[in-house]
């Protein structure tokens, strides 16, 4: 894990380029998520209700290719910028080695199935 | 803990609403992906979470996010520019604030919604 502040000490304190590339797209997810979660929000919750969002709704809204894009690119977006954020925190609280392995192994894989099933669910429509 | 200045809590309160949100999202993908096993299923999980513990639990999403998303903004900031990191202190209590402000307008325009429950 990188504690950096600036791009260059991230250059210098990364271990490997993985870990230097994760630092980037850290931030260049972050920044594209900000303008589609903030969009999704505002749309999705503020402008309509939990009881709107029934199961015609969700399957009328999502028959627009547009909004299938819309809502993948959030989903991958940020299902890998939070399974990083979470190996941080991970790494940073679980110390013992084989335990940390597990949680890790464990993790990754609650997050593939969660990608997996959002991915057949948003294309099967 | 170490109990740094404020950009010590900054980090916390980053790193803790990233983890809320991740968790948030993990359950969100779950429930509304459901469709795909049918409307009733589907339906069994969207009335539970339409009840108003849940209703006032999403203004905290809200406000979350919010404060993940300008935080984040703030540490991209401080990450490429010198300026950053010299005003990162002014930068945290704006962030602070526009959390706070998107609160208090998430709440007062869902509050109809939410003491009516529809």
């Amino acid at each position: 894990m990188i504690r950096a502040r600036t791009f260059t000490d991230a250059r210098q304190q990364a271990h490997s380029n993985a870990e230097l590339n994760w630092w980037v797209f850290m931030r260049i997810s972050g920044l594209i998520l900000v303008f589609l979660i903030l969009g999704h929000v505002y749309m999705t919750f503020i402008q309509v209700s939990e009881s709107d969002a029934t199961f015609d709704a969700v399957v009328g809204k999502l028959a627009n290719p547009a909004w299938k894009f819309y809502d993948w690119l959030i989903l991958s977006l940020a299902l890998l910028h939070g399974a990083n954020g979470a190996r941080y925190s991970i790494e940073d609280y679980v110390r013992s080695r084989p335990t940390r392995a597990w949680v890790k192994g464990l993790f990754y894989t609650v997050v593939a199935l969660l990608f997996a099933f959002g991915t057949i669910g948003l294309f099967s429509i | 803990m170490y109990r740094g200045r404020e950009g010590q809590w900054a980090f916390l309160l980053h790193r803790l609403s990233g983890l809320a949100i991740l968790l948030y999202l993990l359950l969100h993908v779950f429930s509304i992906g459901s469709f795909i096993f049918g409307e009733r299923f589907y339906m069994a999980i969207h009335t539970t979470y339409d009840l108003w513990p849940f209703r006032i639990g999403l203004v905290f999403v809200t406000a979350g996010v919010v404060y993940h998303a300008f935080n984040g903004l703030r540490i991209i900031v401080m990450d490429f520019t010198g300026a950053g990191v010299a005003y990162q202190r002014q930068m945290w209590y704006a962030v602070l604030l526009i959390s706070a402000a998107s609160f208090v307008y998430a709440l007062l325009t869902l509050w109809p919604r939410m003491v009516g429950g529809y």
